[in-house]
């Protein structure tokens, strides 16, 4: 369970003040799937990297499972798993040792984080390639060692960050099918992307970011009804051709 | 942070860095390709530049002679002048000297033409004549060509195919043989006599009279030696060819002495092996240093990692294992090839001496490197963790090693002297003491400052370099910087960190090592001294730890025990007893230790241990008799109420609290005893390693008692009767001291030690009953 709470960032950048995120609230439920959604420079990694205290928002906070994060960060930080477009892999380790380090780093200890790498080398299909090195692997192998790289320490919060960027459609199908997975076994997960169709897919219920603020919350349906447009990106170019015109003012400026 | 730790957790961390390091190639290579390489090729360089080195003239032409004053500075002129008139009379000197004319005669400054007095500031607060040699001039040059004749060969030692010139100075503040012994000097002249000795057609020849000093061994100032003494040759040869054959006086008598330790030709040669060694060792930790950490950003595991639970610092101190691991590997390759190229070359002889590169000069070499290869991947990390690629981290890294490369190419120069100042300064000190060590040179006080400040300064960087590791501004792209390390801190902390005082260690090192010895240096008078010793502790132990606290927004009371009598006791004992308890437990204390700390001294002594007797360490043996008639209540006060006062709020108020940050009370006061100890090794300018041992027993009594009781005030009781009965003792002479102690004035009678263990039995009975049932003072 995700609870966001009037979260607010702003940025010093070359002296001025940039407000990447304002006043953002939302809720994800256990087994649940929220969508972040926005263009580039929305406020979707900055919200996320407050969400796992990487940074430390300005106004706001947020709690993971009722205990805010500001509490106690660190013991936050096993509560979560993050999934990234940028995550890279170690090229000189193999893949047992790469899952095996990051286990270690989550404090799983070593019996049981033996147990869950060959339950996840079996459901991500990578059993075969467990011990060769990361630098031999293929961008879809990579992929899913980093899937499971974001389980070995079974949290019940998952937080994706634009997962699928760049990947072929075999690769976002994985992604999609370890989302079907994670909402199985009753986590939260908060994705952020781009990629509207997608989240139409995957998604119970979504955030509409733009300029660092929500624009529109809800399910599929209730976006719809509050619309008037079928599809997320018609939504999207809605918004969009809002800041076109001059006489509005822009939300992030407000 | 302990759950990191447990089940070798640690270990499996430092292994990952490790495999990541040593299964790239590229480290591989800097690790065994390098060494394989370098010494070979500088061994070659190193014979040519050796083989070139017996026969290369002396590149310096105007030589330095010093004189007492300006008398003599006359006669030598005088008798120069004679020298320029043989030479232009063409006499043929008896020794042959080579002298092609140079054809870039005019365009060298210093075969100027002669002037009297010499301002061009090249010995800074001397006085300068300049007297000219012969064959200054060109006509002069070829009516010496003339006599000499070119193509005769040369004979004897003296052999130049340059010419010389000598400039005069009178050494202010020093004596001329002072001068001469710290190299400003080429050539002292300590005495000169002149007189005309009348001949019986009317004329009257000179005659000079020189005693002259040079240093042995120094090629620059046996050349000197060797051209003064030529051209004072020419004027013997010109009057005996004026006098044609009339048995007479001759006109130059010369006196030379050699002087100071016949010094190797080579030494300064012996400091190029520590630069390569240290240079190697850097580049080993370079590579692994980036790749670790802007290379996991690079790669995109950074974020990943720090998203992760595992504290920051355990993250960066598994990388910075594997960084010294690496580095102190490629240090061992290197120690290794170049032993072994110097050893098979006959190289080793010929650059440090008859010794050589001995297995046991390895072995004293190598702790040195590991020790700077702690220092510098701590330095490194804290660079690389600020980068956020590869390629900005090796921008940063170019500046860095181009600026440590200045001070350590200093250490080449000749007669750079590893003084105790150059103890606490990075890399130099290493350098210097590597270079000492190679030649047998070593001595305790620098050697101690440069491994005790270079460990400091990594800690100091490893804290720093942890703070900036996947910092803010290294995942978000924001414009943070190096300024916010130092910036006050916007909340309150109870009390200051290990990391805090890590870098308050590295800086507080350094002021007290050149405060205190700048002190101990001083002519001063014994009250002087006390009271400047006084006041560097006040100023370094208590107003500036208390003003960092400040700025770093610590609660004054928690860091400093500064309340009188902790938490309420549950054990119904009123306060008044309850404090009465603790002071009296305090005086029981150190009524015991003080002896306890003079009998560790003298057994410490006695086995050899010591350096200096207790009764010598008030003040040495000359001052011992004008110690005792100091006024006691200056001694008192200087030595024993502002040290105890200033000493613990430091070590039981700032060091024992950072250190209860983190650990368990029982290393906290383990920990803070020691520091507490090495920094009693530093006695004013000498060293002390016998001091340690008392010391931090005495350190880990007061940790206890400040831990027990919650409160500063009755450990600095404890401190100040320790200190003043230990200074108490210095009031009375041996005479004295065996009639009151028997005989056997070294030690203490049993009946004293055993009465003084008994105190502190006592004392810490005491200690218990009064404190009892504070249970939240002593559990973790």
């Amino acid at each position: 369970m995700i609870v966001a709470k009037g979260l607010r960032k702003q940025f010093m950048v070359r002296g001025q003040t940039l407000v990447a995120v304002d006043r953002i609230s939302f809720t994800v439920g256990n087994g649940e799937v929220y969508g972040l959604l926005g263009p580039n420079g929305a406020g979707k990694t900055t919200t996320l990297r407050m969400v796992m205290g990487l940074l430390e928002p300005d106004e706001g906070h947020v709690e993971i499972g009722g205990v805010r994060t500001d509490t106690d960060p660190m013991a936050i930080r096993s509560q979560l798993g993050l999934i990234s477009t940028n995550d890279g892999v170690y090229p000189w380790l193999t893949v047992r040792e790469m899952l095996m380090y990051f286990a270690d780093l989550y404090a799983v200890e070593v019996p049981v984080a033996q147990i869950r790498l060959e339950e996840l080398a079996e459901l991500l299909n990578i059993k075969s390639f467990l011990d060769q090195r990361c630098s031999t692997l293929s961008t879809g192998q990579k992929q899913r060692v980093t899937l499971a790289r974001g389980l070995m320490h079974d949290p019940p919060v998952m937080l994706l960050d634009e997962p699928t960027r760049g990947l072929d459609v075999v690769g976002s199908q994985t992604v999609f099918e370890f989302i079907e997975l994670l909402k199985k076994r009753g986590k939260s997960v908060l994705l952020s992307t781009h990629r509207l169709d997608e989240a139409e897919r995957v998604c119970d219920r979504f955030g509409l970011l733009h300029h660092g603020t929500v624009r529109y919350e809800g399910t599929l349906d209730d976006l719809r009804s509050l619309t008037g447009k079928y599809h997320l990106v018609d939504m999207f170019i809605d918004l969009i051709r809002e800041d076109r015109q001059p006489a509005s003012p822009s939300p992030a400026g407000a | 942070m302990q759950e990191y730790l447990s089940n070798g957790r640690l270990l499996r961390l430092c292994l990952k860095e490790l495999r990541e390091s040593l299964r790239d190639r590229r480290t591989i290579m800097t690790l065994i390709m390098m060494p394989i390489l370098v010494y070979p090729l500088l061994s070659m360089a190193m014979q040519r530049l050796l083989l070139g080195a017996g026969n290369a003239p002396s590149a310096q032409l105007e030589y330095v002679i010093g004189v007492p004053d300006e008398s003599t500075a006359r006669v030598i002129s005088l008798a120069l002048r004679e020298t320029q008139r043989a030479a232009s009379e063409g006499v043929r000197p008896s020794i042959e000297i080579l002298r092609p004319a140079p054809k870039d005669a005019n365009t060298n400054p210093n075969s100027g033409p002669s002037s009297e007095v010499d301002n061009d500031g090249n010995s800074p607060g001397v006085n300068s004549v300049e007297g000219n040699s012969p064959g200054e001039k060109s006509e002069q040059k070829s009516s010496l060509e003339n006599g000499n004749g070119i193509n005769s060969p040369t004979v004897g030692a003296i052999r130049t195919n340059q010419q010389a010139a000598f400039s005069i100075v009178v050494p202010e503040r020093t004596t001329v043989s002072n001068s001469l012994a710290d190299g400003q000097l080429d050539l002292a002249i300590r005495s000169a006599s002149f007189e005309r000795f009348p001949l019986p057609n009317g004329v009257s020849l000179p005659v000079f009279g020189f005693e002259m000093e040079f240093r042995d061994g120094d090629p620059r100032s046996e050349m000197a030696m060797a051209e003064f003494r030529k051209a004072m040759q020419l004027i013997n040869d010109y009057q005996s060819a004026i006098l044609r054959g009339n048995r007479l006086p001759a006109s130059v008598t010369l006196v030379s002495n050699a002087v100071g330790q016949r010094a190797d030709p080579m030494a300064s040669l012996a400091g190029v092996l520590p630069l390569v060694l240290i240079l190697m060792t850097i580049t080993g930790a370079v590579y692994p240093a980036i790749d670790l950490t802007a290379g996991e950003r690079e790669r995109g595991t950074m974020e990943a990692m720090i998203a992760t639970p595992a504290p920051r610092f355990i993250l960066l101190l598994s990388k910075y294992v594997a960084v010294v691991t690496v580095a102190v590997l490629t240090a061992l390759a290197n120690l290794f090839a170049s032993w072994i190229t110097l050893s098979l070359g006959g190289l080793g002889r010929a650059l440090l001496g008859e010794r050589g590169f001995s297995f046991w000069t390895l072995i004293q070499i190598f702790p040195l490197l590991v020790i700077f290869a702690a220092f510098f991947s701590a330095i490194l990390l804290a660079m690389c963790s600020f980068a956020r690629s590869f390629k900005e981290a090796q921008a940063y890294l170019i500046p860095v090693m181009l600026v440590s490369l200045a001070p350590a190419l200093v250490t080449l120069m000749p007669n750079v002297e590893f003084s105790t100042l150059l103890g606490i300064v990075p890399l130099v000190n290493i350098l210097l003491l590597s270079r000492d060590i190679m030649t047998g040179a070593s001595t305790a006080l620098p050697a101690f400052a440069a491994v005790l400040s270079t460990l400091l300064y990594a800690a100091a960087a490893l804290v720093v370099a942890s703070r900036l590791f996947g910092g803010e501004s290294a995942t978000s792209g924001s414009q943070e910087s190096w300024s916010d390390l130092m910036r006050r801190p916007k909340r309150r902390f109870p009390t200051p960190d290990i990391g805090e005082l890590a870098i308050y260690l590295a800086l507080l090192f350094p002021v007290f090592f050149v405060t205190t010895n700048l002190a101990g240096q001083w002519v001063l008078s014994i009250e002087q001294k006390l009271l400047v010793n006084a006041l560097l502790l006040f100023g370094l132990f208590l107003l500036a730890p208390f003003f960092f606290a400040i700025y770093r927004r610590m609660e004054l009371k928690q860091t400093f025990l500064l309340r009188l009598d902790g938490a309420e006791s549950p054990n119904g004992l009123p306060r008044p007893v309850r404090l009465i308890g603790v002071l009296a437990a305090s005086c029981l204390m150190a009524a015991g230790l003080w002896i306890v700390a003079y009998e560790t001294l003298k057994l410490l002594s006695d086995v050899g241990f010591g350096t200096i007797d207790l009764q010598k360490t008030a003040a040495l043996e000359d001052a011992k008799s004008r110690f005792r008639e100091v006024p006691f209540w200056l001694i008192f006060v200087t030595s024993a109420l502002i040290p105890s006062i200033c000493e613990e709020f430091f070590f039981r108020g700032f060091v024992l609290s950072a250190f209860r940050s983190r650990l368990h009370p029982i290393r906290a006061v383990i920990y803070s005893a020691l520091l507490f100890g090495v920094f009693h090794v530093v006695n004013g300018y000498v060293l002390s390693i016998e001091r340690f041992a008392p010391t931090a027993i005495l350190g880990m009594a007061l940790g206890f008692l400040a831990i027990r009781t919650g409160s500063l005030w009755p450990g600095i009781l404890l401190h100040a009767i320790h200190n003043g009965l230990l200074f108490w003792l210095t009031r009375f002479n041996q005479s004295e001291l065996a009639e009151w102690l028997g005989s056997n004035s070294k030690h203490f009678p049993t009946a004293w030690i055993l009465a003084s263990v008994g105190s502190i039995a006592i004392g810490i009975v005491v200690l218990y009953f009064s404190t009892l049932k504070r249970s939240d003072e002593v559990s973790p």
